[in-house]
């Protein structure tokens, strides 16, 4: 009796404390996030462009209805997809390559970890700009002689950031130049969470290196490999400042994704609704891919 | 002591002169352009600061990249500048919009007068003036004397004597004899997308069509999708598919000799002369029908709705249009003075100058300003979008009849950009000086 | 005889990597020594990597053109206050999700898991529209406040605090201990480790910012530097000289910071790979 009362004061203050200590991040989650995220909910069923006088009105599903009419925003879709297909399964599988290099102990794993891991550290725009100018067109430009010397001279120079064919896998090179070292320290952790004992076990049972990695080290992996895959997903349908420096969407098209959409139709031309309703279908790829990509672990689990 | 002190520090202080009126801060937008340009800019600042103590002008540089963008955010934020650059078809859309204030009364009639024609009628909406400019642009074919005097080509000086559509294509096959690769056009495709525009519109007016119908502003429909327009891409398309147009990746085909023909413009002028020297030729575009059209427009000046003091922004805006500035600026950037005063103290634009075609493109009226509406950003990406398709060897008609609906459509979503009467806050009595 | 092969196998595939990540770096780092001429002019061969003559005059012409100093100052200030003021918001936030008993705690967990799924690129449009709307923009701040509150910062020191032993919490309590002050002179000091690891993360994902202070800021007074090297490069005249310098004077405080701190960076980018 006198304990709960003891305690009554205590629960409210505690309740009060929680409330308070959560204040400010839950108004900043709901101004900032959640709110603005309604607004374009909201904002891509009218006709809102920036600085027009008319009086805004509902048109209902207009903005969608062109988005997918239009060749460009259809090709911006298929550029992510692109983007997507080739950087994750390549990043993934360079970075995991990378992480099992490093993954035994020697004097020279801090270094090397510390230089592949480096480039994570650059801004985008800076990497960007730099990454112009390696693909610099004519034979003096740095990734034109690299081709050149590796093809023992078969390579005619190029210029890949104007080209049609070239652009977008220039883009995917330096994006993952930038990005790699991420996903290998993520894989490198967790290759160092696997019991050793395991690995002894499987030896003991008489696996091969192959059968040792695709029995303990993959299954291992499983959280970290989730993951990195998940992350590289979302960031292969963000891709936008390499755009917006290197290519400007072009040429042709061949290298304008969602974001750069959104950003030149909201802001380079004022239709907010345009804008809005891009991001909304961004939003739904990229909670698409997220969904999917749980769906498949989910059922290779329940397999295994 | 200590009264010594207070007496020999009252004799050193003196208090403040009291002044009538703080200078009032004049923000101005300006694009950050050529090296040249700024510190022209800088400079004639710090002399208009320097002359007069009613303002004092607080100059912006905004990315060229990102500048409309930058425009439209700051009206929406309350945080436009006093005096605003812009692209000069912009004007249209700005006013539509209510960012601009009319100039004319602002003014000198005088001043006023000496403007070159082009520059007027691109600044004027809806019978008012609402933009000057302290240059104006010009657009012409740069030709390489040596390769066309070898493959036996007249070569014309003076609008009246522009190519036509038939003699340009004769032109371009006996250049293309005389050529190893055949590439003898360079039509600038590096540069950024408001180019297309601004230099192959003008051969579908020449050819009779148009943009948008100019008369009536509500549709482009029998305009960029009609016959002259069909007819004027087509054979733009032909020099792409007849392998004459240079790709020029590295931007300099002309200057190295591997193509004896530029599209290009005022700007061109200083490499080009340094690469050729003699051996440069100035020419008008080929005209597609019985008369040259070519472009006009550049960079203008207006003074926003957010501006309090007005007319302190037009003297500001005065002083820069002094010859003296537009002479300092024409010579950093080579563009047409667009007074007819600096024009005639010019020596790349007065008669006889290397440049004087320019000139005489736009008192004479060959240059056309595209379209005056509103609706301008939008034709210009459609008619873009439509030029790049056509380029690659898309349906010259699907693509034009393309870009004709999505300007259509554009037109009818803002019901056709009816007048918008203005609501300003006039400027408090006393509040220009 | 085996051993030894795939171990020099696999150190030759360390040194072949190591060589591609560092050339673009150290291309950076020389080029910004070396005469405007010489950069294009040595990009295609090893030369590329090894200046011959050395100068500063990319570095003299960068504070000549620009106000690298302000663009510095402003990234300092706009990345100092934002992760400063997220470890304070985000780790009360997440104590009392994982800790305290109140009446909201299921919906703002429920919120916090919700908005960790919504990339910032989703509502950049509307934000920029809101905060424009009224008035906002084109200074520091709204470069920070929109970001302080971040649902991966929260999910992170959630994770770590409901591993915490609830022993030293309750010690103090009985002692007397406020909830703050529990907080404050138990969990804080106990949860090092997960600060420096959202400090880190943060820094991570916010310091190279391009996209919203493109939209947000007009003149150069609030610019950033991730954007400053962007509108630099888009300044005539073209100077790549100049363009290296800059790049290698903004890239160098971070990458001494992320070498000061390597093991912390690690351990930070980790954490998130485990735990989020």
């Amino acid at each position: 009796m006198s304990g709960a009362a003891r305690r009554a004061p205590g629960a409210r203050r505690e309740a009060a404390a929680g409330l308070l200590f959560a204040l400010p991040a839950l108004l900043g989650l709901a101004l900032f996030v959640l709110g603005p995220f309604l607004f374009a909910v909201a904002v891509s069923f009218t006709d809102l462009h920036l600085g027009s006088p008319l009086p805004v009105h509902f048109v209902g599903l207009r903005a969608y209805r062109r988005l997918f009419e239009d060749p460009v925003f259809l090709r911006a879709l298929v550029n992510n997809a692109g983007f997507a297909l080739v950087v994750v399964p390549v990043q993934t599988a360079a970075a995991l390559a990378l992480a099992l290099l490093l993954d035994r102990p020697s004097r020279l794993r801090g270094l090397y970890r510390t230089l592949f891991f480096m480039p994570v550290v650059f801004p985008l725009s800076l990497v960007s700009v730099v990454w112009v100018l390696l693909y610099a067109p004519g034979p003096e430009g740095t990734v034109n002689a690299l081709m050149h010397w590796l093809s023992l001279g078969h390579w005619r120079a190029r210029d890949f950031l104007h080209d049609p064919a070239l652009a977008l896998p220039a883009l995917m090179l330096t994006s993952v130049w930038q990005g790699l070292g991420f996903q290998m320290i993520v894989l490198l952790a967790g290759l160092q969470e696997i019991p050793a004992e395991r690995y002894e076990a499987a030896r003991v049972d008489g696996a091969g290196a192959w059968a040792r990695f695709r029995h303990v080290t993959l299954p291992g992996l499983r959280n970290p490999l989730v993951f990195v895959v998940l992350i590289t997903s979302v960031l292969a349908f963000r891709l936008f400042d390499q755009v917006r420096i290197m290519t400007h969407g072009g040429p042709d098209y061949a290298t304008t994704t969602l974001i750069y959409e959104a950003v030149r139709a909201a802001f380079d031309r004022g239709n907010v609704a345009r804008g809005a309703a891009i991001s909304v279908v961004f939003f739904v790829v990229v909670l698409g891919v997220a969904l999917v990509q749980r769906r498949l672990v989910r059922e290779r689990r329940e397999l295994a | 002591m200590g009264g010594v002190l207070l007496a020999a520090a009252l004799a050193v202080w003196a208090p403040p002169p009291a002044r009538a009126h703080a200078p009032y801060a004049l923000t101005v937008w300006f694009h950050a352009g050529q090296p040249g340009e700024r510190r022209v800019m800088r400079a004639a600042v710090d002399a208009f600061n320097a002359e007069q103590d009613a303002a004092r002008v607080r100059l912006v540089l905004i990315p060229e990249g990102s500048y409309n963008g930058q425009v439209q955010a700051a009206a929406l934020a309350g945080d436009l500048p006093d005096v605003l650059e812009f692209d000069g078809p912009y004007v249209y859309n700005y006013v539509w919009e209510g960012k601009l204030i009319p100039l004319g009364g602002l003014l000198p009639k005088r001043l006023l007068r000496d403007l070159l024609p082009s520059v007027v009628r691109q600044g004027t909406y809806a019978g008012r003036l609402y933009s000057v400019a302290m240059f104006d642009s010009g657009l012409g074919l740069w030709g390489n004397r040596r390769l066309l005097e070898r493959a036996g080509v007249r070569i014309p000086t003076d609008p009246a004597g522009a190519w036509s559509a038939a003699q340009f294509d004769r032109v371009l096959a006996a250049l293309a004899r005389h050529d190893r690769d055949r590439r003898v056009l360079d039509l600038k495709l590096d540069y950024p997308g408001e180019w297309l525009t601004y230099a192959f519109s003008p051969l579908i007016e020449s050819a009779g069509g148009d943009l948008i119908d100019r008369r009536t502003g509500r549709t482009a429909r029998g305009f960029l999708d009609g016959p002259g327009a069909v007819s004027a891409m087509r054979r733009v398309q032909s020099w792409f598919r007849r392998g004459y147009v240079d790709p020029d990746v590295r931007g300099d085909a002309f200057v190295s000799g591997r193509a004896a023909l530029a599209w290009g413009g005022h700007w061109n002028y200083p490499r080009y002369h340094r690469a050729l020297g003699r051996d440069l030729v100035l020419m008008p575009l080929p005209r597609f029908g019985p008369r040259l059209v070519t472009d006009s427009g550049s960079w203008n000046w207006g003074i926003t709705t957010a501006c309090r003091r007005p007319r302190l922004a037009a003297r500001f805006l005065e002083f820069l249009l002094r010859p003296r500035w537009i002479l300092a600026m024409t010579a950093a950037n080579g563009a047409v003075p667009a007074t007819r005063t600096a024009l005639a103290r010019s020596p790349l634009y007065r008669p006889g100058g290397p440049l004087r075609l320019f000139a005489v493109q736009l008192e004479e009226g060959y240059a056309e300003p595209r379209p005056r509406t509103p609706a301008y950003p939008v034709i210009s990406s459609a008619f873009q979008q439509a030029f790049r398709a056509i380029r690659n060897g898309a349906p010259v008609r699907a693509a034009l009849r393309r870009a004709t609906t999505v300007i259509d459509r554009n037109l009818r979503d803002n019901d056709y950009y009816p007048p918008i009467a203005v609501v300003r806050r006039v400027p408090a009595a006393g509040g220009g000086r | 005889m085996r051993r030894t092969l795939t171990t020099g196998l696999r150190h030759a595939a360390l040194l072949v990597s190591a060589a591609a990540f560092l050339a673009p770096v150290a291309f950076l780092v020389v080029g910004s020594f070396k005469p405007e001429g010489r950069i294009l002019a040595d990009a295609g061969s090893w030369r590329a990597f090894f200046p011959a003559h050395w100068t500063l005059d990319n570095y003299r012409d960068v504070f000549a053109r620009v106000d690298f100093v302000r663009f510095l100052l402003n990234s300092l200030l706009i990345n100092g206050a934002m992760v400063l003021s997220g470890l304070a918001v985000n780790s009360l936030a997440a104590y009392a999700l994982a800790r305290l008993r109140w009446a909201g705690r299921p919906f703002v967990l429920g919120l916090v898991l919700a908005t960790l799924v919504v990339p910032f690129e989703a509502i950049a449009v509307p934000l920029f529209y809101g905060l424009s709307a009224i008035g906002w923009r084109d200074d520091w701040s709204v470069q920070v406040v929109p970001f302080v509150a971040n649902p991966l910062s929260i999910w992170l020191f959630y994770v770590f605090f409901a591993g915490l032993p609830r022993e030293l919490e309750e010690a103090a309590r009985v002692d007397g201990a406020g909830v703050l002050r529990t907080f404050l002179t138990v969990v804080v000091p106990n949860a090092r480790a997960a600060f420096a690891t959202v400090a880190i993360v943060t820094l991570l994902f916010y310091w190279g910012m391009y996209l919203w202070p493109l939209l947000m800021t007009a003149g150069p007074h609030a610019r950033p530097l991730p954007l400053a090297i962007a509108t630099f490069y888009t300044l005539p005249p073209l100077r790549w000289g100049d363009i290296l310098a800059f790049g290698t004077l903004m890239v160098a405080p971070v990458l001494l910071l992320f070498i000061l701190f390597q093991r912390a960076f690690v351990r930070g980018v980790a954490a998130t790979g485990i735990k989020g």
